[in-house]
């Protein structure tokens, strides 16, 4: 995966920080490759996590059958953005629509899976592994990481996960464990003198015989491999002006300062929900949608003039869109197919196709695009790995990336 | 499983044959079945007949001081509405409880039935909802459903309250059946609907639950194959007598109290067994669990990783010291587990999902920050802590922790650098066995349960 050099700009912070004694060698042996460089491709995940209301995201304006289903929740010909005489944006998306006009943004239209899970865990899960049945023991990222993984060197994945939730599936491995952190502060190592000793004496052997010790283990390098290589960063880090104030651009702010000094990693993680609107929907989902769009908007904004634009996609999922019809709580129950967004420069403004909302499963929306032809298109046409091995079929893939 | 496993697998749930536990049997008892005990908890447990030691821990009841103190810390919380120090709330009587055991299974249970007061965001229903679980907790499990089904904090959590007639709200009645009684698979998309019309009209009246029979859909359910149900409770009896159910319960105990990783089902079998022969008791499986060759077997030891709490609260008990609530709140948030502020309705996933790089510093740096801190108070005080636990040597120390708190003996080697690094680091003001505890900490193993 990481063997693909795009562009090599020599004499990068990377090599300044790669050539310090504090980074360990396993980062060394990532850059002495002389793989990783500035101008390799980053790939940024946003997962909406409670099932994003795909309907009210990307509305049906012009249908009567959107406005028949919807009366509580419904946000109307007066208020959407429009796209066109069918379909509009959520009000609170104005930064999606400015970048999809610039060509920053592709909608890809109705998004799911055959048999469509309804429980948040498991259609996580799928989404995470690329998997429709269990087990779900890795994920797709992971599997790319895997594909890659120096087993002498073994430990700091070129992945990364921002965030206070558990690690994601989508990031899990086999052979490699990816750092994840709340924030730059949280990997400080308290000072004292007892501590900082047993952490640099102590370095135990993987014995291969525990599964829950071997872990422990490698989790105890990971950490310590990615304070080290944090120390090298300095203080705290300030979120740049044009961000808004908010949790997901405080972690985007953090990845792009991340990427500006080529930190390493190609696959950054963060999360943002919950979008589990069973119950006065209206209010809460435009919150989120702002915060989704203004987050997302900044941050590509912020590596367009940082001159990164090119270097940089993110994708925005979310485990299962919501019923066509609301509930009796002015929301929306879970559901299946919904639009996903992939943002960069010198994108498709749409792929795929809206579903409809007369020809129903269930009460439910039917799939138009498989997420595994999402996942084959970024692999392929972004991070230029084969995806087969890694989605365990052949999926088609579209013509987002042009 | 292996063969040999296999011919085992009911044999490993006959009760341990002993009469007296060994010290280290004992803090595993300790640990698993509440915190932790410390030294000299654990010298009395081994003097006592093992039977006794385990029913002792599973009918202890609470001390009537900490009752009252809790009733007034209640009061505050619910007069200024306060739901962010529920946690602190929760934290002060882990460090206090003489029931140990009983406090453990409520944290279990809070993780089943999640409920979280960032949606709830009342202090009062969070509380009560604790008190219904903490009166439930070793009752049979339909009760406990009932109750949890009428529960204004979990109605509010899961939309219940506003389940009507004409307009079903799925939300409770999918999580009921996935993630309370019977998990995934066990039912259809069609049982969701069914079970979501026999839950309408159950609804929150000022903070009081009330059944609204104007918003009850009375015509009958077919759920989960059987035809004529009508009412939420129907509902409820039939869904915890399916075979599923039993299994399901006892499969969550089992990752609970024994071990993080999957076990074969058929070593679930009797323990669900055990629970239908009892009427969905929790007490009788739990003496099952603590009472067998398997807990005190390589299926159990070090097959667990420590929850923040466990953790935290662990440590304290193991040391005989109590710390500021609130500030131990907020680190614990930090390590990811707030107490009343589960992450999502499934609960904490547990195991090895508690660990990631930033946990795993935050973990070692909570360690020091307890054993540091200047709100930290230590039975007989701090300078004495070496003496109360016999240690005159780093090797007395490094041993002693090793004793009270891992989970398996350290190979020779990591004893050597560990009693290394404490006899060059130590200061007069810490002591060996705090600096012990702080050297250990840094340890992958220190993580094992």
């Amino acid at each position: 995966m990481f063997v693909n050099r795009r562009r090599f700009l020599a004499g990068s912070a990377a090599a300044v920080v790669a050539s310090t004694s504090v980074v360990p060698r396993i980062w060394g042996a990532a850059n002495r490759r002389a793989t990783r460089s500035a101008g390799d491709r980053v790939l940024v995940v946003i997962q909406l996590s409670g099932g994003n209301d795909g309907l009210n995201t990307v509305i049906p304006y012009g249908d009567d059958a959107y406005h028949r289903n919807r009366f509580a929740v419904r946000i109307g010909q007066r208020e959407v953005l429009k796209i066109d005489d069918y379909l509009g944006w959520h009000p609170s998306l104005r930064g999606f629509e400015n970048m999809q006009q610039a060509g920053n943004l592709c909608v890809v239209q109705g998004v799911g899976y055959p048999n469509p899970n309804r429980s948040h865990f498991e259609s996580m899960d799928i989404w995470h592994s690329a998997l429709l049945t269990p087990p779900h023991r890795t994920g797709w990222i992971g599997r790319c990481f895997d594909g890659q993984a120096d087993q002498t060197s073994a430990n700091l994945a070129p992945g990364l996960h921002l965030g206070d939730e558990p690690l994601p599936l989508a990031m899990t491995g086999l052979n490699i464990m990816v750092p994840s952190l709340k924030s730059i502060e949280s990997l400080r190592v308290a000072a004292d003198e007892t501590v900082r000793t047993a952490l640099d004496e102590i370095d135990e052997t993987l014995e291969t015989k525990d599964e829950l010790i071997d872990f422990l283990i490698q989790a105890r390098r990971t950490a310590l491999a990615a304070n080290r290589r944090l120390e090298a960063l300095g203080g705290a880090q300030d979120v740049p002006r044009v961000y808004p104030r908010t949790e997901l651009a405080r972690k985007l702010a953090l990845v792009s300062k991340l990427i500006g000094i080529d930190f390493g990693p190609r696959v950054y993680y963060v999360s943002l929900g919950s979008f589990d609107t069973h119950s006065q929907q209206a209010n809460a989902h435009a919150a989120l949608l702002a915060e989704l769009a203004g987050a997302v908007a900044a941050f590509h904004g912020d590596l367009e003039s940082s001159g990164r634009h090119d270097q940089v996609r993110t994708i925005c999922f979310s485990e299962f869109g919501r019923r066509v019809k609301e509930n009796g709580s002015a929301g929306t129950d879970h559901g299946t197919a919904a639009p996903l967004f992939v943002a960069g420069s010198n994108l498709a403004k749409t792929a795929g196709k809206y579903p409809s909302l007369t020809d129903l499963v269930d009460g439910d929306l039917v799939f138009n695009v498989d997420f595994r032809s999402v996942y084959a298109t970024l692999l392929e046409q972004w991070l230029e790995i084969d995806s087969q091995p890694i989605l365990g079929a052949k999926f088609d893939t579209l013509g987002l990336l042009s | 499983m292996k063969t040999a496993t296999r011919v085992l697998a009911k044999d490993l749930w006959l009760p341990y044959e002993t009469d007296r536990l060994t010290p280290r049997e004992a803090a595993h008892l300790a640990r698993r079945a509440g915190f932790g005990a410390d030294w000299s908890e654990i010298q009395a447990a081994v003097d006592l007949a093992f039977f006794d030691v385990v029913d002792g821990l599973l009918t202890a009841g609470e001390n009537a001081e900490l009752d009252q103190q809790s009733q007034a810390m209640k009061a505050v919380i619910q007069a200024g509405n306060l739901p962010v120090q529920l946690p602190a709330w929760w934290l002060y009587r882990l460090q206090q409880t003489a029931s140990q055991a009983r406090e453990k299974l409520v944290i279990f249970w809070h993780g089943h039935f999640a409920t979280s007061a960032a949606k709830v965001n009342s202090a009062f229903p969070m509380l009560a909802q604790n008190e219904t679980i903490r009166q439930f907790a070793l009752e049979p499990f339909e009760q406990m459903v009932i109750a949890i089904s009428r529960d204004p904090a979990m109605l509010l959590y899961l939309d219940s309250a506003t389940n009507r007639r004409n307009n079903p709200n799925e939300n409770y009645a999918r999580e009921l059946m996935e993630l309370f009684c019977l998990g995934i698979g066990n039912y259809t998309e069609h049982d969701v609907r069914e079970l979501s019309r026999a839950f309408t009209g159950w609804e929150i009246v000022r903070g009081q639950f009330t059944f609204n029979q104007f918003q009850h859909d009375p015509t009958p359910k077919n759920l989960l194959g059987k035809a004529g149900i009508e009412s939420g409770e129907e509902a409820i009896a039939w869904i915890v007598t399916r075979p599923a159910a039993a299994r399901f319960v006892a499969q969550k105990l089992y990752r609970f109290y024994v071990s993080d990783l999957a076990p074969d089902p058929r070593l679930l079998e009797p323990l669900a067994n055990c629970l239908r022969e009892n009427q969905f008791a929790i007490r009788p499986v739990l003496r099952m669990i603590f009472t067998s060759r398997l807990f005190f077997s390589d299926l159990a030891y070090a097959k667990k990783i420590r929850s923040p709490v466990e953790l935290a609260i662990g440590l304290l008990r193991c040391i005989g010291g109590s710390t500021s609530p609130t500030q131990l709140s907020s680190s614990l948030a930090e390590l990811g587990q707030s107490l009343f502020y589960p992450p999502n309705v499934k609960g904490w996933d547990g195991g090895m999902r508690w660990i990631n790089s930033t946990t795993m510093i935050g973990r070692i740096n909570l360690v020091t920050e307890i054993l540091t801190n200047a709100q930290t108070n230590f039975v007989g005080g701090r300078n004495r802590l070496d003496r109360r636990f016999d240690v005159s040597s780093a090797a007395d120390a490094v041993q002693r922790v090793e004793m009270i708190w891992c989970a398996q003996p350290l190979e020779d080697s990591h004893r050597r650098k560990l009693i290394d690094i404490v006899e060059r680091t130590v200061t007069r003001r810490d002591g060996k066995l705090l600096c012990a505890f702080k050297a250990l900490a840094t340890t992958a193993e220190f993580q094992l349960g």
